[in-house]
């Protein structure tokens, strides 16, 4: 498999230094219980239900961080959808659905689901972990009736969700309390063998996904930012592979990238958030300006000459896109386009930019990228237009997936 | 809200508590919580975590300063910091990462967060006031951002293509090839059956009844959706 190598003028930076010295080290040394081996234990004594990781499933097994395996399934999912796709990307779980369907995997996506409501959480405090950890069972016991095992969109989600599995294994009165809340809404505390995020099943699959590949992209040079909620919530619960950095940082994203053969440069920030700040992107947004253009933007373009951002998560999508044209008042004159990493996927795999891929929706330029991919955008936006007209004379949308009759909850 | 006893303090807190903001019962109250232990286990006055801070670097703001102010016990210093200071926190954990202590600073200001909010804090008012749309809507119908939130008078920072992602929104999202996401008023169709748990879950953690405390005006416009929804669910079963 193609493999990536840590920038040599970044090697000798602090954070470098620390992750060597630190993080990885220290985590290694003083590892906490596995929370699955707990969680069976759990199980064993009749304290849980949980969601298993079944053959249909069909999981492939791979390393976290502290070398323990985890299994992603890739078959048979229920899509816990981000709210963050709305208005500003929903071209991610588009493409996502799309590639499932390409591949022939079976998927529920319906209308039994609530945020996971931590957004506003790490926003705002008024929730509190009672509240939390009851949403995250209420979507995992949704999940488990149908059948399907949850693949979870957001990066938020994927946190909050590791962090509400862990706390709800370590606390029995945590456990006692959600039991009690469940009850009321005539459903079980149940907990999912694993959480899972949608970059995780894009990781396993990338052969699959790369072999669909019809637009060149050795010539497109991306830089990767890892969503902070996805690798620094719950770390140890996080893929790394040898190959990708010397398995220095989380591996998925920038693997699929490398499978589909793009280049990816390494940059000096590539650790800093995207400057969301869950409140500040919508109540201080000078802070999200600032951040995201002069701690990420200007670095991927003026140190790593990228062609474009690539993401996991909605949020960062929407912090690092969204930014951008404003920075021109200050001389920032950037034009990055951004996008998530199944949507650069889609695009590559030959994904109809404007009815797929929805890249429509993203305001910084897109169109240089998609030229250089050789792609004819140009007539995806005209035939999208036409759709627009057909649709506005009463014709019945296209659909990507035909939702099963609503089954009661 | 008949469970409010002693073995649920520490996982969350009371609503019939807002208002009480004496400096020492707010310590106690972060340093109950059941996630206290996990993330502050002492600390080496490094600086390592404000190093890494995006917030550090924008805002009169260091997450070191905030964990030794908790650990040196001075309940007035931890009141001061409550009001304003640790909101300038992005929360992103970086702090964690970092941290050679395996403290989670971020972690810390989140429950220093939710207790302030939960006394209904002065600042809190401030704070939340320009939430209330995302508020509302995370609490009838548990999204958090709809595609009809982003308008251009919102965002007019957003650039000149905002406009286009506002207008004849029903049709755009019609044309996105997916039937749950076919909608504008939430981020996808959600249904009423869903929301009727939700508010279960809402009522029973106190997260009504501290809205109805903080923020009367938004609770009002909530309770009524809240028994609309219920009324219809019950009288379709
Ligand atoms: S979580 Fe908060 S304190 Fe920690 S690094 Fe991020 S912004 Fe700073
Ligand atoms: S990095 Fe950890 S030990 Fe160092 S000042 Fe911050 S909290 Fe304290």
């Amino acid at each position: 498999m193609a493999t990536n190598s840590i920038d040599r003028n970044i090697k000798t930076s602090g954070w470098e230094f620390v992750t060597k010295t630190v993080d990885k080290r220290a985590l290694i040394k003083n590892q906490k219980p596995d929370p699955r081996e707990e969680l069976a234990e759990l199980e064993a004594r009749g304290e849980v239900k949980v969601i298993h990781i079944t053959e249909e499933n069909q999981p492939i097994t791979v390393e976290t961080l502290l070398g323990r395996t985890k299994r992603i399934p890739t078959n048979k999912l229920w899509h816990h959808k981000s709210c963050g796709q709305c208005g500003n990307i929903p071209g991610y779980p588009t493409s996502i659905m799309w590639f499932m369907n390409k591949m022939g995997l079976e998927y529920l996506d319906e209308t039994h689901q609530t945020s996971c409501t931590a957004w506003n959480y790490h926003g705002s405090g008024t929730s509190n972990l009672v509240a939390l950890a009851s949403v995250a069972v209420r979507n995992w016991h949704r999940a488990y009736e149908t059948g399907y095992f949850p693949l979870i969109h957001c990066g938020t989600s994927f946190g909050n969700y590791k962090e509400m599995r862990n706390l709800l294994i370590e606390h029995k009165d945590l456990r006692d309390e959600v039991r009690r809340i469940m009850h009321k809404v005539g459903r079980e505390l149940v907990i999912p063998e694993e959480i899972v995020h949608y970059s995780e099943w894009l990781h396993v699959l990338r052969d699959r996904v790369a072999a669909m590949r019809i637009h060149d992209v050795s010539n497109i040079v991306t830089t990767v930012h890892p969503a902070c909620h996805v690798w620094k919530l719950i770390p140890e619960d996080v893929i790394y592979d040898p190959n990708i950095y010397g398995g220095e940082r989380p591996a998925p994203t920038t693997a699929i990238l490398l499978a589909l053969g793009a280049q990816v440069a390494d940059y000096s920030t590539w650790y800093d958030c995207c400057g969301f700040g869950f409140r500040h992107i919508l109540t201080e947004r000078e802070f999200s300006r600032s951040f995201s253009l002069e701690r990420k933007i200007k670095v991927m373009v003026e140190e790593a000459h990228s062609d474009v951002a690539i993401t996991q998560d909605t949020g960062c999508t929407t912090t690092l896109d969204k930014n951008q044209w404003i920075g021109k008042a200050h001389g920032y004159n950037y034009d990055l386009p951004v996008m998530a990493d199944v949507q650069f996927a889609a695009l590559a795999a030959g994904a109809d930019p404007y009815k797929v891929v929805q890249i429509q929706w993203h305001t910084s330029g897109w169109q240089k990228l998609l030229d250089k991919m050789g792609i004819d955008w140009q007539s995806s936006k005209a035939a999208y237009e036409a759709y627009l007209e057909e649709l506005r004379a009463g014709k019945e949308p296209e659909q990507l997936y035909i939702p099963p009759v609503e089954q009661p909850v | 809200m008949s469970h409010d006893n002693d073995t649920v303090t520490h996982l969350r807190l009371d609503p019939d508590d807002v208002g009480q903001q004496d400096a020492q019962s707010l310590l106690e109250a972060i340093q109950s919580d059941l996630r206290y232990e996990e993330v502050i286990h002492g600390c080496l006055n490094c600086g390592v975590c404000s190093g890494s801070c995006p917030s550090h670097r924008f805002f009169d703001y260091s997450p070191r300063i905030v964990v030794q102010t908790v650990l040196s016990g001075d309940a007035e210093a931890v009141k001061a910091m409550m009001d304003e200071y640790i909101w300038a926190c992005a929360q992103c954990y970086t702090c964690a990462m970092r941290c050679p202590f395996h403290n989670s600073p971020g972690g810390l200001v989140m429950i220093m967060r939710e207790v302030a909010v939960w006394r209904g804090m002065e600042a809190v008012h401030r704070l939340l006031k320009p939430y209330g749309r995302v508020l509302l809507k995370v609490l009838s119908i548990g999204n958090q951002l709809t595609p009809d939130m982003i308008q251009p008078d919102f965002f007019p920072d957003w650039g000149p293509k905002i406009p286009w992602s506002s207008t004849d929104l029903a049709i755009k999202r019609k044309a996105i090839p997916v039937y749950t996401l076919q909608v504008t008023t939430s981020a996808w169709r959600v249904s009423p059956e869903t929301s009727y748990e939700l508010y279960s879950i809402y009522e029973e953690t106190g997260v009504f009844r501290l809205i109805e405390e903080i923020d009367p005006n938004l609770y009002e416009v909530v309770a009524d959706m809240v028994e609309d929804l219920r009324d219809m669910v019950e009288s379709s079963r």
